[in-house]
C-alpha cells in the first residue's frame, strides 16, 4: 500500500466480528467498527479532516491559528493537520481532564487554554460566562482564526455520512446492521451513520451513550451536555442511556484481554452499553431470528492509563520490590528510629568524629530557599529509589536525617537502621523545630 | 403531577435536631415576628475544629480567620472570640466590622483587614495593630502616609496577588494557559516586584508578613497554580532580605446545600428539559437560569451554586493541599511545610455551614387561575431577607407544620409552589423556581430555610419598604432542650444569661 500523504489514509477503517463467546448473545452479530486504526488514532480524524481541508490552503496564507473546544481526539487530529500545514493549533477547553492527553498535544505543538472554574459568588444575571467571551474572540473582525467549530459544524456529520456509514453497509455486504451503538460527544458520528444506515434501512434502531452525570468519560458528554451541541437532535437516537466510568473501564477490559482491540475508555462504554442492551433484545428472539449490531471503537488506551490508575489503581499495580519506608508499621518506627533534639544535632555537626552527613529530605525549591548549613539534598522521592536497592550510605558515616516536622525522617531512620546501618538518627521536630529554635538556616 | 422534584436540604446537628423543634420555634416567632434568623454558635466551633483537623493531618500551622462578610451576627464572632487564638483568627472587610470584632473580644494580632478600605478603616488597623491585606499599590501608599502622618506602629501587611494566568505564561514551565475570571481585587502578579520596591520604601511604616490570593473559583487547579505562585514571589521576597512568613490562600472552600446527589441530578436534567421545552416550565415564567433555548440547542451557562457538592468546606482545602502543584510537583501542603510557611485561610461561608436557618411565616396559600395546578404561597419575609436565589443557591425549605393546626383532605401528598414576599412587587419571589412541598402549607405554618447563615440571610435586607426586618436570635442546647437570647446578647461564656454556664 502506497500514499502521497497520511490524510489518504484516514477512513476505510475495519469491521471485527466479537467473538461470541465473549459476549454472550446468542441470536446477534456484534460488530466492532476500529475507527481508533485511522492514522491519528481516533474516530475524529475524519470530521477534523473534512471540516479542515477546505480551509487549511487559505488560514496558511493569511498565518491564521486553527483553534477548536476540544478535550482531545479532534485536537489530536487538527495539531497534526494543522502541523502539516505549517499552522498552530490551539485548544481551549474545561474537559481536557486526562493528563497525557494535555501531555501529547504539547508535543505536537498545541497551545492550550483551559477555561476556568465555576464562579464561588455568584451572579445570576451575568451572561458574561468564558464560552461566550471565547466566541466574541473569535468574531471580532480582523481576528485570525480557523474555527473548526465541531459541535455545530455540518460538515463533521458529513465526514461520517459518507464515510464511515457507507464503510459499515458494505462490508455488511450492502445490508444496515438491526442495531448501531455510538457514544454521544459531539454527536457526529451517531448522526452521520445513522442518517445512512435509516436510509437502507428505516428500522435500524439507534442508541446514544452518554455518560453518568455524576461521572467523567472522556470524550463522552452528560444527558445534559449534549443538549448544548448544534449537532445533537434526540430525534436521532431511539434510546439514550447513560454509562459509567466503571462500566467503561469494564468494556475496555473486555475488549483489550479477551478480544485483541486496544481500545481506551469510549470503546469500552460502547460495548458495555451495547451489550447491556442487546442482552434485552436477545432474550426476545428466537433461533430463527439472526440480527447485526456495530458500535464504534474510537481510541486507544494508550493515552488514558492515569484515568484508569484514578478509577482502578489495583490493574496498574507493580508488585513492590526492596526496601521501602512503607514496610514499616509506626511500632517499628516508634522502635526502631534514633532521634536527636535541635540542641544535641547541633553539638553533633560541631564537634562529632567524625561528624554526621547531614541529608535534608525537602523538596528542592524548598532546600533551595533555605537549609541547615553544609546539608545534601536527596528528595524523599529520590532518597526511595535509593534505598531500595540498599544502603546508600557508607556504615563509617554517621548520618542525621531532616525533614519538614521529623516524620519522614523517623520512618528512614528507623528503615536505614533495620537496614544495617549503625548510626542514623532523625532530627526531632525536623526544619521547622531548628527554625523555631532559633538554629541558623542558610540560602547559598 | 409528576414525581416531585426535591432538593432537600442537608441537615447535620444541632441544625437537624432544631427544625426538628416546631413547638420551640413556633412561639419564638411568634413573639419576635416574622421573618426570623436563628444562629447556632456552637456549630461554628465544630466547624473550626474540622478545618484544624486538616491542618493537623498537614502539620502545617497558620490561622484561619473567619472571613466577617459573609454574616453580621455577633454570637458568631464571639463565640470564635473563645477559640484558641493562634489558632483562629477574623477577616474583616469594613470598618464597621473592625469594631465590630474588636468589641466582641479578638484582640487585633488575630485580626485581618482585607477588601476595599478607605483612610479611617485604614487608620483604625493600623492604630489598634491588625494586619492590613493590602489590595493595590495605591492602597499601601495610603497606608504607609497614615502611619507616618499620626506616628503608628509598624503595620504588618499582606500583598494580595491576582492575574496568576499571566504569570503563568511568564513562567514559561507549561504549555496550558489556565484562563482565570478577571478580578477587581488584588495586584497583578506581573507588579510584584514593584510592590516590593514599594514595600521596600516604606519599610519604616509597614512589615510585609505574607503573601496572599483569594479567588472566586470553585476550580481546584487555578488555586493550586495560585498558590505556588505565590510560593515564587516569597522566594522573590527572600532575595530581598524580606522575611514573610504566610501564605493566606483566602476563602471559597464551599458549602454542600443539597444532601443528595441523585436529586440534584435530577432536578438540573429537568431544568434544561424545562428550557429546551420538553417538560412543563419547572419555574417562574420559564426562567431559565441563565439557560436559553436556541433553535432546540441548549445554550447559555446554568447561573447555579453547585449546591450538591462532595467536597465541601475543610474536605475542600483537604483537597487543594494535597494535589500536585503544576511546575514544583509537590503537594501545596509539603510546599508549605517544606519551606516553612504558615498557612492562612479565610472561610466565609464553609465556616458558618450548618450555623443558621432563616424562619417564615405562611401568611396566604392561593391557586393561581383555574385549572392551572400552580400554587403560590405567601410568606412573612420577602426576598431580601432571604437570597438564596440571589445567590444561585437552590434547596428547598422544612415545613414546620403549626403544632395543633388542622390537617385536611385538600393538602395532603406532594405539591409544586412557587414561594412570593411579603412585598407589593411583581419581582418578590422567594423562589424563582417551583419549590415541592411533602404537602400543602397552611396559614400559620413555618417554612425553614436551612443553611442561609452564608451570604443568604439578611445579606440584602433593608428598611425600604417599611417591612420589619429579620430579628437574629442565638440558639443553644441539644435535642429536646433549647434555649435563646437575641444575637446581641450572647456572649459564648454566659449564654445571654448572665450565669457563667
Ligand atoms: C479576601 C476574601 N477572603 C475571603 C472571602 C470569603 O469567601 P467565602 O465566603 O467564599 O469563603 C472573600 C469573599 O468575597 C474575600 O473577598
Amino acid at each position: 500500500m502506497r500514499y502521497d500523504s497520511i490524510t489518504d489514509v484516514i477512513g476505510n477503517t475495519p469491521l471485527v466480528r466479537i467473538d461470541p463467546a465473549v459476549h454472550g448473545l446468542r441470536h446477534i452479530d456484534l460488530y466492532a467498527k476500529l475507527e481508533m486504526l485511522n492514522p491519528f488514532g481516533s474516530v475524529k480524524d475524519r470530521p477534523a479532516w473534512n471540516m479542515a481541508r477546505p480551509h487549511l490552503a487559505a488560514a496558511a496564507e493569511r498565518d491564521e491559528t486553527v483553534v477548536e473546544l476540544s478535550s482531545g481526539n479532534t485536537a489530536k487530529a487538527l495539531a497534526l493537520l494543522a502541523g502539516m500545514h505549517g499552522l498552530t493549533f490551539k485548544s481551549v477547553t474545561n474537559r481536557m481532564r486526562v493528563p497525557e492527553i494535555k501531555e501529547l498535544l504539547l508535543l505536537l505543538g498545541a497551545e492550550i487554554e483551559e477555561l476556568p472554574g465555576q464562579s464561588e459568588c455568584l451572579d445570576p444575571t451575568d451572561t458574561d460566562d468564558p464560552l461566550t467571551r471565547f466566541h466574541q474572540a473569535l468574531s471580532e473582525p480582523g481576528s485570525t482564526y480557523l474555527h473548526t467549530d465541531q459541535y455545530f459544524n455540518p460538515r463533521n456529520t458529513e465526514a461520517h455520512a459518507t464515510g464511515t456509514g457507507p464503510e459499515i453497509v458494505k462490508d455488511l455486504d450492502g445490508r444496515a446492521p438491526d442495531w448501531f451503538i455510538a457514544c454521544v460527544g459531539t454527536a457526529g458520528s451517531s448522526t452521520g451513520v445513522a442518517s445512512v444506515l435509516r436510509e437502507n434501512d428505516p428500522r435500524v434502531r439507534v442508541l446514544g451513550l452518554v455518560a453518568d452525570k455524576s461521572d467523567f468519560i472522556p470524550g463522552i458528554r452528560t444527558i445534559d451536555e449534549v443538549h448544548q451541541v448544534g449537532l445533537f437532535d434526540p430525534a436521532t437516537y431511539d434510546t439514550i442511556e447513560p454509562v459509567t466510568s466503571q462500566e467503561a473501564i469494564d468494556g475496555m477490559l473486555t475488549l483489550i484481554r479477551r478480544c485483541g482491540l486496544l481500545s481506551g475508555p469510549t470503546g469500552g462504554a460502547a460495548y458495555q452499553g451495547a451489550v447491556r442492551r442487546l442482552r434485552l433484545v436477545d432474550a426476545e428472539l428466537t433461533d430463527s431470528d439472526r440480527r447485526t449490531a456495530v458500535f464504534i471503537v474510537c481510541d486507544r488506551a494508550e493515552s488514558y492509563l492515569s484515568y484508569v490508575r484514578q478509577r482502578r489503581p489495583e490493574l496498574l499495580g507493580a508488585p513492590r520490590r526492596g526496601h521501602h519506608v512503607s514496610d514499616l508499621t509506626d511500632a517499628d518506627v516508634a522502635a526502631g528510629a534514633k532521634t536527636i533534639g535541635t540542641g544535641d544535632a547541633r553539638r553533633w555537626i560541631a564537634d562529632g568524629q567524625p561528624a554526621p552527613l547531614v541529608v535534608d529530605l525537602r523538596g528542592p525549591h524548598a532546600y533551595a530557599a533555605l537549609h541547615i548549613e553544609g546539608s545534601v539534598n536527596i528528595v524523599d522521592e529520590v532518597f526511595d529509589e535509593l534505598v531500595r536497592g540498599g544502603l546508600p550510605f557508607s556504615k563509617s558515616r554517621p548520618v542525621l536525617l531532616a525533614c519538614p516536622v521529623g516524620e519522614k525522617s523517623a520512618r528512614y531512620a528507623a528503615l536505614l537502621t533495620r537496614m544495617g546501618h549503625p548510626d542514623v538518627r532523625s532530627l526531632t521536630g525536623g526544619v521547622v523545630a531548628w527554625r523555631d529554635a532559633g538554629a541558623p538556616l542558610v540560602r547559598e | 403531577m409528576s414525581e416531585p422534584l426535591y432538593l432537600l436540604p442537608r441537615l447535620e446537628p444541632p441544625l437537624s435536631s432544631l427544625l426538628d423543634a416546631g413547638e420551640f420555634l413556633h412561639p419564638l416567632v411568634d413573639a419576635l415576628g416574622s421573618p426570623l434568623n436563628v444562629l447556632l454558635p456552637e456549630r461554628i466551633a465544630e466547624n473550626v475544629r474540622r478545618f484544624r483537623a486538616v491542618y493537623r493531618d498537614h502539620h502545617l500551622s497558620g490561622r484561619v480567620y473567619f472571613a466577617h462578610k459573609a454574616n453580621r451576627s455577633s454570637a458568631l464572632v464571639r463565640r470564635l472570640a473563645v477559640e484558641d487564638s493562634a489558632s483562629v483568627g477574623a477577616d474583616v472587610a469594613s470598618l464597621g466590622e473592625l469594631q465590630h470584632v474588636l468589641a466582641c473580644g479578638f484582640t487585633p494580632d488575630r485580626i485581618m483587614a482585607t477588601g476595599p478600605k478607605d483612610p479611617d478603616f485604614l487608620w483604625l488597623a493600623a492604630r489598634s495593630g491588625v494586619t492590613v491585606n493590602l489590595d493595590s499599590p495605591g492602597e499601601l501608599d495610603q497606608l504607609a502616609e497614615i502611619v507616618r502622618k499620626y506616628g503608628l506602629p509598624r503595620t504588618d501587611v499582606l500583598l494580595r496577588l491576582s492575574g496568576f494566568e499571566l504569570g503563568a505564561a511568564a513562567s514559561g514551565a507549561s504549555g496550558v494557559r489556565l484562563l482565570s475570571r478577571r478580578s477587581r481585587f488584588g495586584s497583578p502578579i506581573e507588579e510584584a516586584a514593584e510592590l516590593l520596591a514599594a514595600v521596600e520604601r516604606h519599610r519604616d511604616a509597614v512589615e510585609l508578613t505574607g503573601i496572599a490570593y483569594h479567588l472566586d473559583t470553585t476550580g481546584l487547579a487555578e488555586k493550586v497554580r495560585a498558590l505556588e505562585q505565590c510560593l515564587m514571589v516569597m522566594d522573590e521576597c527572600r532575595a530581598r532580605g524580606l522575611a514573610p512568613r504566610v501564605v493566606d490562600i483566602g476563602g471559597g472552600f464551599g458549602v454542600g446545600y443539597v444532601a443528595d446527589a441523585g436529586q440534584w441530578n435530577r432536578y438540573t436534567t429537568a431544568l434544561t428539559e424545562a428550557v429546551l421545552g420538553t417538560r412543563p416550565a419547572l419555574t417562574w415564567r420559564g426562567y431559565g437560569y441563565g439557560l436559553r433555548n436556541e433553535a432546540g440547542t441548549l445554550r447559555g451557562a446554568a447561573a447555579l451554586y453547585p449546591a450538591h457538592r462532595p467536597d465541601a468546606g475543610a474536605g475542600y482545602l483537604d483537597e487543594l493541599l494535597s494535589l500536585a502543584s503544576p511546575l514544583l510537583g509537590r503537594p501545596p501542603a509539603t510546599l508549605l511545610l517544606e519551606h516553612l510557611f504558615d498557612l492562612s485561610v479565610e472561610p466565609g461561608r464553609a465556616l458558618i455551614d450548618q450555623c443558621g436557618a432563616s424562619l417564615a411565616r405562611v401568611l396566604e396559600v392561593r391557586r393561581m387561575g383555574e385549572g392551572t395546578g400552580d400554587y403560590v404561597v405567601r410568606l412573612a419575609m420577602n426576598a431580601g431577607d432571604m437570597s438564596l436565589e440571589e445567590h444561585g443557591v437552590l434547596v428547598d425549605p422544612v415545613l414546620l407544620p403549626r403544632p395543633g393546626g388542622g390537617g385536611g383532605e385538600s393538602d395532603a401528598g406532594p405539591v409544586g409552589v412557587f414561594l412570593v414576599g411579603n412585598l407589593c412587587l411583581e419581582a418578590d419571589l422567594i423562589t424563582r423556581r417551583m419549590v415541592f412541598l411533602p404537602r400543602l402549607p397552611r396559614v400559620g405554618d413555618l417554612l425553614a430555610f436551612a443553611n442561609t447563615a452564608g451570604y443568604a440571610m439578611d445579606f440584602h435586607a433593608h428598611q425600604a419598604q417599611r417591612q420589619p426586618v429579620a430579628r437574629a436570635v442565638a440558639v443553644t442546647g441539644e435535642g429536646g432542650s433549647w434555649s435563646w437570647c437575641p444575637d446581641e446578647e450572647y456572649w459564648p461564656i454566659s449564654h445571654g444569661g448572665g450565669v457563667l454556664s
